[in-house]
């Protein structure tokens, strides 16, 4: 017995890390070699794609900044992720704790929850028509009206998270705030909320991916340039990148930088938020 | 915060307006776009659907807003434009000036009243008249008003490469015998003969629109529209003739794109490409040097009898939506400015539909005579109902084909798919 | 009124207002654009213009639609075969990743890394792989089937599967590697005891354990790949011919461009009814299993 745990305990399984880097070599690593490498070439230096670049042409990247008007789809998608991000922490955890604590209480909260959770059978694709003509004739078919539907959209996802969590905290805090004298508003913002932070964590990094990398709505709601996504920004671009594939991947890549900036950086922290999410979900 | 503000301001607003008018939901109707201002400037969107005019056409953009200072336009240029301007036309959203080829999308637009009527502009004189009636035949019940100003006509027929003609000592082919000879000394000579770039599956269409109209019977669209003929009655021939050119043709065909096809002819990777004037802008543009020409498709033996695609490439037209209708046909007074037709004409190698506009270059002048003697024929899929996705079953004609079907087998099914997409989309 | 009822705890009228304008906002942009387009899937408007209603034509049309049944067929295909090949490679990896390796945290951050990247711009990056890259290798090795563009080909589908599975096993990885850190060390070390290990340990012992994970992967997948858009519209557009053209795509399409407004959201109404499915059969799932565990 003692001899197995030393065992589980000390030795790496050497063949399964080679095999896992070998594989991530292959198929994760590879396909970004290729994209960065292209982006850093020289028109000329084409002819084998593969190989590393003899110059680095750093021109590709300023090419694609201004051909793209980087900076401003940079701000419109920063914009977006980040108005989004807040409001819909700040409204939705809101929503879901007024919604859970009264359920057992009101039947108009019970209505409301199953109201919120049974849309999260209409996917986007199945409103699209429709939504685009109203989205046009309320005028939301720009930057702000876009981050205000992302805020409604992504009601029924997160109230569904959220009252889980809100379930677990103890109803004996709102009783206390409420002997204290505290509103309902001031006891979710002074007391609730600051506890739900796991979960906003966890819906915070959901909304972020979703609207950051979103490709559909904006194609079919945003149609002037100047509010242009970046994702969106690359397709409408395609045409005009033609063969300059150079420039195309260095394009494609200051809008991956951002983010694998963040993931560098919060990378333990986005993994398991996102886990956890599922898992709940 | 300031954004944060903003968008708290909006949602009441939003919220507010959601309630009163959420549960009539109605269209709030077409409404003209507020002219946005920057510095008291009009500012007007223009929208081409075309890729390959960008350069010149900001070219001539930055001229005309250096020019004068009361305008400025806005030139975007979306790709798959063809779907972004039918979302918007949905959206009620045009933009307020369009650059568009004289298609079912120009047909589309106008019949849906979203075009401005240009009758009465002095613009108009200077624009050939041939090219107006084109335009007519596309508008509703053929009326005869300007929805849109002809500006540049293309030509679609066989792009060659002259040097490598040479090389193989082939002239010009006449007929379609003297192509298919063509096709085989290339082919022994150990160069590829076509390059296609079915990928991307609208450049399948130029064959068809070379071949269609010469091999149709008269009236055709008429009488298919009334249903006593089909295109399986009178349509194989067009897809015998692309068995034989595919197999001349560079191996993955199927999946080579546009982009791809036009930068390994320019590279010399084959020796002929069938498709329009615009393609030779792109060509150029990958290599500048090379020897491009361009002659018509020989659908037949009988070398009078072939012709030249010609339609109108890019037309103006100002919408309904448009903030500022003066401004707009300003813009387009200057466009059709004859140093300027002449620019766009040069750099596109495309023909003006300008008076006293020529088209001099060496990379067009195998079809040069055949356009100034009107012997040319109009891309026959402009006449088909919108919606008729004829690149898409052209496309699954060679995905069957390479997937070994049977090729009488093959050409019957696709001629009866068109057949039956032409009548479901001919009922609605 | 104001007086407190013994029987029924009464609501705090801010908890009101907490909801309602979230509810008026939500059924305004949610709801009733999607009863308004289970209203236009009666109608024959072209998205502008006049119209009239025509009864059930729409769906009547849908059925006989040979269109529309290779979209479904397609979309069916994909979808399935994603799904599988997305969990079994998934769970695959995660056993691997949940084995005793090292520098474990920075291969799991590798193996995330494709969830973070935008699908459009991966389609873009594989588009080039497929047209440029692989058929260049396999002309020099000398390998017919690789030496052809595969997106131009009746495996086009396949191109359009890999980048899907590329991107997602990124997602279900992670969560098959939670499932199995639940799975207490002490179940294994008995099981080593008993002899059970390698595939035989995975199925009688892991899998079991992991079955939850394993069933709400399969079923949020299911719906994800059903609505396959960015990667089709950056790699095919749906072609050759219409072979790879999902529901999705379709609707996009054909519902503004095609003048098929109408039937397109009856396209769109038929998607949900599937979706809704699914999504009814997972709650089913999960209730059993919340059953089954309490």
């Amino acid at each position: 017995m003692e001899k197995t745990t030393m065992k589980v305990k000390d030795k790496f399984n050497w063949p399964m890390t080679i095999l896992l880097i070998a594989l991530s070599v292959i198929f994760i690593l590879g396909p970004l070699y290729i994209a960065v490498v292209i982006a850093v070439k020289d028109p000329s230096d084409m002819a084998n794609v593969l190989s590393w670049p003899k110059v680095f042409r750093w021109q590709n990247f300023a090419d694609a900044w201004t051909m793209t008007n980087y900076p401003q789809k940079f701000f419109n998608t920063f914009f977006i992720t980040v108005v989004n991000l807040l409001f819909t922490i700040l409204s939705n955890s809101m929503v879901a704790y007024a919604i859970t604590r009264n359920r057992g209480k009101s039947r108009f909260f019970n209505m409301m929850y199953y109201y919120f959770v049974s849309a999260m059978f209409i996917p986007f694709n199945v409103i699209m028509l429709p939504l685009v003509k109203q989205a046009s004739a309320f005028n939301l078919d720009n930057i702000y009206g876009i981050t205000f539907l992302y805020i409604i959209f992504g009601l029924p996802m997160n109230i569904f998270l959220y009252t889980g969590f809100v379930k677990s905290l103890p109803v004996a805090l709102d009783e206390a705030a409420y002997i204290d004298g505290a509103t309902p508003f001031q006891t979710f913002f002074k007391i609730i909320f600051p506890l739900m932070k796991p979960m906003s964590a966890t819906v915070a990094i959901l909304s972020f991916m979703w609207t950051w990398n979103d490709f559909l709505m904006p194609l079919v709601l945003l149609s002037d340039q100047k509010d242009q996504t970046l994702q969106l920004a690359q397709y409408v671009f395609k045409g005009q990148f033609n063969t300059q594939y150079n420039l195309a991947f260095a394009s494609y890549l200051l809008v991956l930088i951002p983010i694998l900036l963040v993931y560098i950086f919060c990378q333990k922290w986005i993994i398991a938020g996102v886990t956890s999410g599922a898992v709940k979900a | 915060m300031k954004g944060k503000k903003f968008l708290a301001l909006g949602l009441t607003a939003v919220m507010g307006a959601g309630m009163l008018t959420g549960c009539s939901g109605g269209d709030s109707g077409s409404t003209a776009k507020e002219t946005k201002s920057s510095n008291g400037k009009t500012e007007l969107e223009f929208l081409s659907t075309k890729a390959e005019n960008k350069d010149t056409l900001q070219k001539l953009v930055d001229a005309y807003n250096e020019s004068q200072d009361k305008v400025v336009i806005n030139l975007t240029q979306p790709a798959d434009a063809g779907t972004v301007l039918k979302t918007r036309m949905t959206k009620n959203d045009l933009p307020d000036m369009v650059a568009m080829g004289g298609d079912f999308n120009y047909a589309e637009l106008q019949s849906a009243g979203v075009l401005t009527d240009l009758s009465g502009s002095d613009m108009l004189d200077s624009i050939n008249e041939s090219y107006m009636n084109m335009l007519y035949q596309l508008n509703k019940d053929q009326e005869e008003k300007p929805y849109g100003i002809p500006y540049a006509t293309n030509s679609s027929g066989i792009i060659y490469n002259q040097d490598i003609f040479e090389a193989n000592g082939i002239t010009v082919p006449e007929t379609y015998s003297e192509l298919m000879d063509a096709c085989e000394t290339l082919k022994a000579a150990g160069v590829t003969p076509f390059e296609f770039t079915y990928k991307d599956a609208w450049t399948i269409l130029p064959v068809w629109n070379s071949v269609a109209p010469i091999i149709q019977p008269e009236n055709f669209y008429t009488d298919r529209k009334a249903g006593s003929t089909t295109f399986a009655d009178t349509h194989a021939e067009v897809m015998e003739k692309y068995i034989e050119l595919v197999n001349y043709a560079q191996t993955d065909y199927m999946g080579t794109s546009y982009d791809d096809g036009n930068k390994k002819f320019a590279a010399g990777e084959a020796a002929m490409m069938i498709n329009g004037s615009w393609a030779i802008t792109e060509i150029k543009k990958a290599n500048p040097d090379i020897n491009v020409n361009q002659f018509k498709f020989p659908t037949t033996d009988d070398a009078a009898k072939n012709m030249v695609n010609s339609g109108v490439d890019v037309l103006l037209g100002v919408t309904t939506s448009c903030g500022d209708v003066d401004a707009a046909k300003d813009f387009i007074s200057f466009m059709v400015q004859k140093e300027n037709a002449q620019l766009y004409a040069e750099e596109q190698f495309a023909f003006s539909a300008v008076k006293g506009v020529e088209q001099n270059d060496p990379s067009v002048a195998g079809v040069k005579d055949d356009i100034e003697a009107g012997n040319v024929v109009d891309f026959p899929d402009h006449y088909y109902p919108s919606g008729l996705d004829l690149s898409a079953d052209l496309s699954g004609f060679f995905l069957e084909k390479n997937n070994g079907k049977d090729d009488a087998e093959n050409i019957e099914a696709v001629l009866k798919k068109i057949d039956s997409d032409y009548d479901t989309l001919n009922v609605n | 009124m104001k007086k407190k009822s013994a029987l029924k705890p009464k609501v705090n009228p801010a908890f009101y207002l907490m909801v309602v304008p979230f509810v008026v906002l939500f059924f305004a942009f949610h709801t009733i654009p999607f009863l308004r387009g289970i209203f236009y899937s009666f109608t024959d408007w072209k998205g502008y213009g006049i119209w009239n209603t025509v009864g059930l034509r729409n769906y009547i049309q849908f059925f006989k639609d040979p269109a529309i049944g290779q979209t479904y067929a397609f979309t069916l295909k994909f979808a399935v075969s994603a799904t599988i090949l997305v969990n079994v490679l998934s769970l695959a990896l995660a056993c691997g990743l949940n084995a005793k390796i090292k520098f474990k945290n920075t291969i799991k951050a590798v193996y995330f890394l494709p969830y973070m990247l935008g699908t459009l711009i991966i389609g873009f990056v594989f588009n080039f792989i497929f047209g440029n890259v692989i058929p260049l290798m396999g002309q020099s090795l000398g390998i017919e089937a690789l030496s052809t563009n595969i997106l131009g080909t009746n495996k086009a589908w396949l191109g359009i599967l890999f980048v899907t599975v590329w991107q997602s096993m990124a997602f279900n990885t992670m969560i098959y590697l939670s499932g199995l850190q639940t799975v207490d060390k002490d179940v294994y070390e008995a099981a080593d005891l008993d002899g059970a290990t390698g595939f035989k340990r995975f199925r009688t012992i892991t899998f079991p354990l992991i079955a939850p994970f394993f069933t709400i992967n399969m079923v949020l997948s299911v719906k994800n790949f059903l609505m396959a858009f960015d990667q089709i519209m950056a790699m095919t557009g749906g072609g050759p011919g219409t072979s790879t053209t999902s529901i999705s795509v379709l609707i996009y399409k054909r519902g503004f461009d095609g003048g098929q407004f109408a039937y397109q959201s009856a396209n769109a109404v038929i998607l949900f009814l599937i979706i809704a499915g699914i999504s009814i059969f997972q709650l089913k799932v999960l209730e059993k299993r919340e059953a089954k565990m309490s």
